[in-house]
């Protein structure tokens, strides 16, 4: 019960921030992205971390969404919302595909296989022009605003649509996480043989959240391009800017929990802005090099993630121990 | 008619023959002790009952079905389980989750946790429910898997060695247990190297050596087979000469 309650004063607060900030400036464009990030950070989680798969590979998933919604806009004319299902549909059907050689694969194997199938997708986008329209980049089209058509005047309607994806994850992880399916995942990742002698169909298991990891994974694909407005192959199915980027927001933040891929987001994106817009100016790869040494730093002194200071804070005003 | 029917199970790893036509039936709510030297292939023999190990050849009968060729799980859902030789519990959870877990192959979760709390107070393990089971000592942790795989509602339990490391308190309340789990219809393998349990709960003795059934009989006749003795001992002077 307290849970929920802290939860919805967070959700309201979240709803009440983007109004503090300059409607047409900078900085609401960099919360909606955080926002985004964090949500598929938790939908990464699902595999990531309840199943402790991590997954290299998940920029595959989101620029199918990107893709798939944007295409049946500009060649059907269907509002980008179908665009959304039918990209998740897709990107569960990808991840379907994908999760049936790859499960067998533990640790480094399962990573390097699945950053191999998001390179794939990246380089088949590349040459499909006649689909995607290749490396010279797609434009959502314009259409008259209106909440049907996913377009809006403004940012904010898509700032809060972005809140809403991350708060519907986060329930869908956490209902996840409590459910059979939680139990079934965390007994598979500690010892999948005695899973599987005490009744659990481990390969069944794994491809629901595979499945499940990947469609949301689509979906806010869908909702990223809508705020990007402009997008190539390379942007969508980056290793380095999707895969390991919501790979690494999920494991700053503290793998396996609803709260980690949130602070790990609330961190990351803002942190990578702020190192742009001071050391940009200055010498080339600056920014990267002391977003890197402080990412280095976080690493060291929380190996665990940002949820352990959480924890040992709340132990010090309840007087519990810290986990 | 008979709960397991086990019929001509081989099995060869390279050059091993860790399993070679092995054959017997056991009754529903016998305690059957299976024993041998170190290396005879019981854990093997375990693990291809429950589907880890697919037998090269032989049938396998549990209930009038064959089970043979059927993921581990399926065989669960059938009614075999077993435990581990080394216990392999969910480290990270508490103890409550790993029996829960189990109790998920029949239940919902609620459901799940009121069986996972019975099968704790039968193992006498409910007063550390909430530990995280990979802290506790080994012949906890041996117990906790006992409750795990009880939780799975099972007709057949294979057990591996449940009692090592204990002590004779709790050996004598480890073989109550399973007599009482006897007592509940449900029939029960049990690896064991201690003699005196096995005597003492077994209503028959299997003997396995070098991957083959060497005896099949009550504790009695088993430990008098002559065969049995060399197996466990080596020939004696006597017949060496």
């Amino acid at each position: 019960m307290k849970r929920w309650i802290a939860f919805a004063i967070v959700v309201v607060v979240a709803c009440l921030l983007p109004l503090a900030l300059d409607p047409r400036g900078y900085w609401i464009r960099v919360l909606t992205f955080t926002l985004l990030f964090a949500a598929m950070a938790q939908a990464w989680n699902i595999i990531g971390g309840l199943a402790n798969q991590t997954s290299l590979g998940h920029a595959a998933f989101f620029g199918i969404g990107a893709y798939t919604s944007t295409i049946l806009l500009l060649k059907f004319g269907l509002s980008p919302w179908i665009g959304m299902v039918a990209g998740g549909v897709f990107g569960g059907v990808a991840a379907f595909i994908i999760a049936i050689p790859t499960m067998r694969l533990q640790g480094h194997y399962f990573a390097l296989a699945t950053l191999a199938f998001g390179e794939v997708m990246r380089v088949i986008a590349n040459v499909w022009v006649s689909l995607t329209g290749g490396p010279g980049g797609t434009s959502i089209p314009f259409s008259p605003p209106s909440f049907a058509n996913y377009s809006f005047k403004l940012l904010l309607p898509h700032t809060y649509i972005a809140i809403a994806a991350l708060v519907i994850t986060t329930l869908i992880f956490e209902w996840i996480q409590r459910g059979a399916m939680g139990y079934r995942l965390r007994a598979i990742k500690e010892n999948p043989s005695a899973a599987e002698v005490i009744g659990i169909d481990t390969t069944r298991v794994k491809l629901q959240a595979a499945v499940i990891s990947g469609a949301l994974m689509a979906m806010l694909g869908t909702l990223y391009v809508q705020v990007a407005v402009f997008f190539d192959p390379d942007t969508v199915f980056s290793a380095a800017g999707i895969s390991i980027r919501v790979a690494l927001v999920a494991i700053l933040g503290g793998i396996g929990t609803a709260i980690g891929p949130i602070l790990g987001a609330f961190f990351i994106i803002p942190l990578e802005e702020l190192m742009n817009e001071w050391f940009s100016s200055s010498a080339a790869g600056l920014s990267q090099l002391i977003f890197g040494l402080i990412l280095i730093v976080v690493i060291l002194w929380r190996p665990h993630g940002f949820v352990t200071v959480f924890r040992s804070l709340r132990a010090k005003f309840t007087g519990g121990t810290a986990r | 008619m008979s709960i397991l029917e086990v019929h001509g199970v081989s099995r060869r790893f390279g050059g091993l023959q860790a399993l070679s036509d092995v054959s017997f039936s056991v009754p529903q709510g016998q305690i059957v002790g299976l024993i041998g030297p170190n290396g005879a292939g019981k854990t093997t023999f375990f693990s291809t009952l429950v589907g880890l190990i697919r037998p090269d050849k032989g049938s396998i009968r549990l209930d009038g079905e064959s089970v043979v060729g059927l993921k581990p799980h399926k065989v669960a859902h059938r009614g075999m389980t077993k435990t581990f030789q080394n216990v392999a519990l969910f480290g990270e959870s508490s103890v409550l989750d790993n029996v829960l877990t189990a109790g998920l192959l029949r239940h919902d979760v609620d459901a799940a946790r009121e069986e996972a709390l019975k099968c704790l107070d039968r193992v006498g393990l409910r007063a550390i429910a909430h530990q995280q089971a990979g802290l506790l000592s080994f012949p906890e942790r041996a117990r906790v898997e006992l409750a795990r795989a009880l939780c799975t509602g099972p007709k057949v339990l294979l057990l591996d060695e449940v009692m090592a490391a204990l002590n004779p308190v709790e050996m004598q309340e480890v073989m109550d247990l399973i007599r009482s789990l006897r007592d509940d219809g449900i029939t029960l393998l049990v690896v064991e190297h201690h003699m005196r349990a096995i005597m003492t709960i077994c209503d028959r003795v299997l003997v396995l050596n070098f991957g083959k059934l060497l005896a099949d009989g009550t504790p009695q006749q088993v430990a008098n087979d002559p065969q049995v003795v060399e197996a466990y001992l080596g020939k004696s002077m006597e017949k060496r000469a």
